[in-house]
């Protein structure tokens, strides 16, 4: 119980669920909710309908999705598109560098903020509250005005264009976001253990990492998937910083490719270059769906 | 609990310090450079030159700036207006007593973990094409010729194809909002209406909405701070060069400071200013909601 791993956490969250919708459906009341079935089932359908589609495409020639002809794959599948957006397009590059960015960025991220969240959600003090309203306040405040300073001092510091800059920048601008939702975290945590590895002559540093720490794994992990997500997904910062193609995380990547492919027209390698990008974040989704959606109203929201 | 003052300092500094570096300080400096002549972003403050309130002026007399605004209004009101009803609509329809909740929330949600790139390039690519695209391909079967002949990104288009493919993304997140707000309200509450006599619209609109006005804050705010940070979906549906019909106030903001056809002559202290301008419109329209919607005296 005082450890959970992601899947554990995530299982537990599946069982629950099941116990709930245990009970038979009853169809004749579902008859009564159909408007509410069918609203749902066409707006899920056109989803489901156009990234299908760009699928398909992804596996077929440019002349056949032009003559629309997408789904008849009459000259066979072709997974070549993918070879050629992994290695002429680049996207082995960007992926690389995303998967870099993220994974780095959200691991330093923990470190950095769970101690924080945990000594402003336990302790009072002078600056506690200014500092956790001015936290919620920099998560309103569009990204742009923080840009420019920042570009000229790492210009002069030569620093622009770097893997540490990117992922220096992406852990600062989600301190805001991370601290506010382990702070929720952290309050709901009972007293009681502290006190008691007190008692035991345990510091308090100690048991922050050895007990408060591990009681805070399913809320760690939550945000650590929405932090994932966040930087993988990522434009404006490394439009800004990224200056040269090496560095370019998946969604300036994929902005090149599509501004060039106007130019030579290959739209299955377009196509495929566009599930390479959307296929972690959808893989990561289908196995944690349950838990993000749990963790979108968990942090930081009061409603 | 006793207070360990030298695990306070260890476990907040890091914090502290890149939160001020990388905002406090920051912020601070672009209020400050929207006052002065700064031409490139990257020039020292010693070369900086005061010069009141021309960046201001300079901007006020910018045609682009005023269509980027009122685009970005348009987004903000009509997009959130959309977006915030059928997510409401959806967040009503998951609490009742429909089965498959779970499918519908994660299939409904999904499209916000995708990168709007992607999201973008599908819209583009395909739904609105001329020649294959989805709706040319469906208001044909349907027998619409002339809604399947409709250019969808032409340039009186544009700017509502873009902002629809914006809003259907977005639909998710406050609908899981609005869902989380219906499910605190205890279920008495619903009873006790049922036993007088109320059907479901009357208690919809005379106990669910009321008691939904913080949730309404909630996603106003966050519909808001989305909003203004719009960019990407620009960039994405006019990449050569901005349009009249997709320019939003970042996009300006971001061609001043770094260049772009339309604007040859960068100019990072307007850049600054239309950011100054443009927080404190997000700032107003937090203050402005926080009057009219009070949630202090709701507790159930």
């Amino acid at each position: 119980m005082m450890i959970w791993s992601i899947k554990g956490g995530a299982m537990t969250f599946f069982r629950k669920n099941k116990e709930k919708s245990r009970e038979p459906i009853n169809w004749k009341r579902q008859l009564h909710m159909l408007p509410g079935h069918l609203i749902l089932l066409i707006w899920i359908g056109f989803t489901v309908c156009f990234i299908g589609w760009i699928f398909a495409a992804s596996l077929s020639t440019s002349g056949e999705i032009f003559k629309g002809d997408t789904l008849k794959f009459a000259s066979g599948l072709h997974f070549e598109n993918y070879v050629k957006a992994w290695k002429i397009q680049n996207v082995s590059v960007y992926f690389m560098n995303s998967l870099l960015y993220a994974s780095v960025s959200t691991i330093l991220l923990v470190f950095i903020c769970a101690p924080a969240a945990y000594v402003l959600s336990r302790f009072t003090f002078l600056g506690n509250k200014v500092f956790k309203s001015s936290l919620v306040m920099a998560m309103s405040i569009p990204s742009i005005m923080i840009v420019i300073p920042i570009l000229s001092i790492t210009t002069k510091l030569k620093l622009t264009g770097t893997r540490g800059l990117l992922i220096f920048l992406y852990v600062a601008v989600s301190i805001p976001y991370t601290i506010t939702f382990l702070l929720n975290f952290f309050g709901t945590l009972s007293r009681t253990y502290e006190e008691a590895a007190a008692i035991d002559g345990s510091s308090a540093i100690k048991t922050f990492w050895i007990i408060m720490f591990p009681l805070a794994q399913p809320g760690i992990v939550t945000v650590s998937i929405f932090n994932f997500l966040g930087i993988w997904n990522e434009y404006f910062l490394s439009l800004v910083f990224a200056s040269t193609d090496s560095k370019r995380s998946v969604g300036v990547g994929l902005y090149t490719i599509v501004a060039a492919m106007k130019q030579n027209g290959d739209y299955g390698a377009l196509f495929a270059a566009v599930i390479i990008v959307f296929l972690p974040t959808f893989i990561l989704y289908l196995l944690l769906s349950r838990r993000i959606i749990v963790g979108v109203t968990g942090g930081g929201i009061k409603g | 609990m006793k207070k360990n003052k030298s695990m306070m300092v260890l476990f907040l500094t890091p914090a502290i310090l890149i939160f001020s570096a990388v905002f406090i300080y920051p912020i601070f400096r672009t209020i400050m450079m929207s006052f002065f002549e700064v031409k490139r972003p990257s020039m020292p403050t010693s070369e900086w030159v005061f010069n009141g309130l021309d960046n201001y002026m300079k901007i006020f007399d910018s045609s682009f700036f005023w269509t980027s605004m009122e685009n970005i209004l348009k987004i903000w009101l009509i997009g959130g207006i959309f977006v915030l009803s059928i997510a409401l609509l959806f967040a009503v329809i998951l609490t009742s007593d429909i089965c498959f909740k779970n499918f519908y929330k994660s299939a409904i949600y999904m499209t916000n973990v995708i990168s709007s790139v992607a999201m973008a390039s599908m819209w583009i690519y395909y739904v609105y094409n001329q020649r294959y695209g989805l709706l040319h391909n469906l208001f044909k079967t349907l027998g619409f010729e002339k809604l399947a002949k409709i250019k969808w990104l032409g340039a009186d288009m544009i700017f509502w194809s873009m902002l629809f493919a914006f809003c259907f993304s977005a639909v998710g997140y406050y609908m899981l909002i609005f869902i989380s707000g219906i499910e605190k309200i205890p279920p008495e509450l619903h009873e006790a209406s049922t036993i007088d006599g109320a059907n479901k619209f009357k208690q919809f609109f005379y106990v669910t909405l009321p008691l939904l006005r913080g949730v309404f804050k909630t996603n106003i705010t966050f519909w808001s701070i989305n909003a203004a940070g719009f960019f990407v979906w620009t960039k994405m549906f006019s990449p050569i060069q901005s349009e009249n019909g997709t320019i939003t106030p970042m996009v300006y903001m971001y061609e001043l400071i770094f260049g772009s056809k339309i604007v040859v002559n960068t100019d990072a202290g307007a850049g600054a200013a239309i950011g100054c301008i443009l927080t404190f419109c997000v700032l107003l329209i937090f203050f402005i909601f926080n009057k009219i919607i009070k949630n202090d005296d709701l507790e159930y």
